[in-house]
């Protein structure tokens, strides 16, 4: 949402109107676009930047739980197979289905890392 | 806690009540033949009880319960007892007569096939939903 707020800036009105000057940047009209829109358009960028925090919880700290859940789910289906070879009240099905979230979960979770790793890379390839 | 595979609380309800349904025919089998149970009487069928069991789902969506089935009793079948002519048995009366269980081998078979083919279909329920997570994971992978 953070990012996408940001591109919402970037294709306000105020940009909009500025499209026609696209196919000649040099030209003198360029100068003309107002220095107030200019000034709307930063404090609407740095609005979302800095709303962000405020609204959603921190980036690091969903991470960090949902490793964390990811984590307990390996343990509850360690703990289920501990306690079925352990000759408790363990019915086979629970162990093989806790055994089996938790092999989705952690799926789940390489998934993130790989699609965060990839637009990482993504953005260091860019030219700027 | 996450729900990653939608649903397998119910599946995994249904599986213990077919393994406990099982569990009692296994029992009824296995006495078919105890003059004595544990209160002295020649021993009774014992049938098991579903009932559903509305579950609160922990991974949100708690304006669409998801129904989970339990064993709610295991009671007694109400059916009379089976009477043979043995005069030998230890637990045979004056007149020769010996009440025998009320189980008959040829329902528990049925019963034990009917549960075994529950268990399979719930065991089919997961693994649809594993492999709905598994394809789902899968999307936009190149």
């Amino acid at each position: 949402m953070n990012t996408l707020s940001a591109i919402r800036a970037f294709t306000s009105p105020e940009l909009q109107a500025m499209r026609p000057l696209n196919p000649g940047l040099a030209s003198p009209r360029a100068a003309s676009i107002p220095a107030s829109e200019l000034q709307a358009l930063a404090s609407d960028a740095t609005q979302a930047i800095g709303q962000a925090p405020k609204t959603e919880a921190s980036f690091n700290g969903v991470l960090g739980q949902f490793v964390q859940d990811v984590n307990a789910k390996q343990v509850q289906a360690g703990q289920a197979v501990a306690g079925l070879l352990g000759g408790q009240d363990v019915p086979l099905h629970q162990a093989v289905l806790s055994m089996e979230e938790a092999s989705v979960s952690f799926q789940l979770m390489v998934e993130v890392r790989n699609r965060l790793l990839e637009s990482y890379q993504e953005l260091m390839r860019m030219q700027v | 806690m996450l729900n990653f595979i939608s649903g397998i609380s119910a599946t995994s309800a249904a599986l213990n009540a077919e393994r406990i349904r099982m569990e009692v025919v296994s029992q009824n089998i296995a006495n078919a033949n105890t003059t004595r149970s544990l209160d002295g009487k020649p021993y009774r069928r014992q049938q098991v009880v579903f009932e559903s069991l509305l579950q609160q789902q922990s991974g949100g969506r708690s304006d669409r319960p998801l129904a989970e089935v339990r064993v709610a009793r295991i009671q007694n079948d109400q059916h009379p007892l089976h009477t043979v002519y043995n005069p030998g048995h230890p637990d045979a009366n004056a007149q020769g007569f010996v009440d025998m269980p009320n189980v008959n081998v040829h329902e528990e078979m049925v019963d034990l096939m009917t549960s075994s083919r529950a268990f399979e279909a719930n065991l089919a329920v997961a693994k649809t939903a594993r492999s709905m997570a598994l394809q789902t994971l899968a999307i936009g992978k190149r």
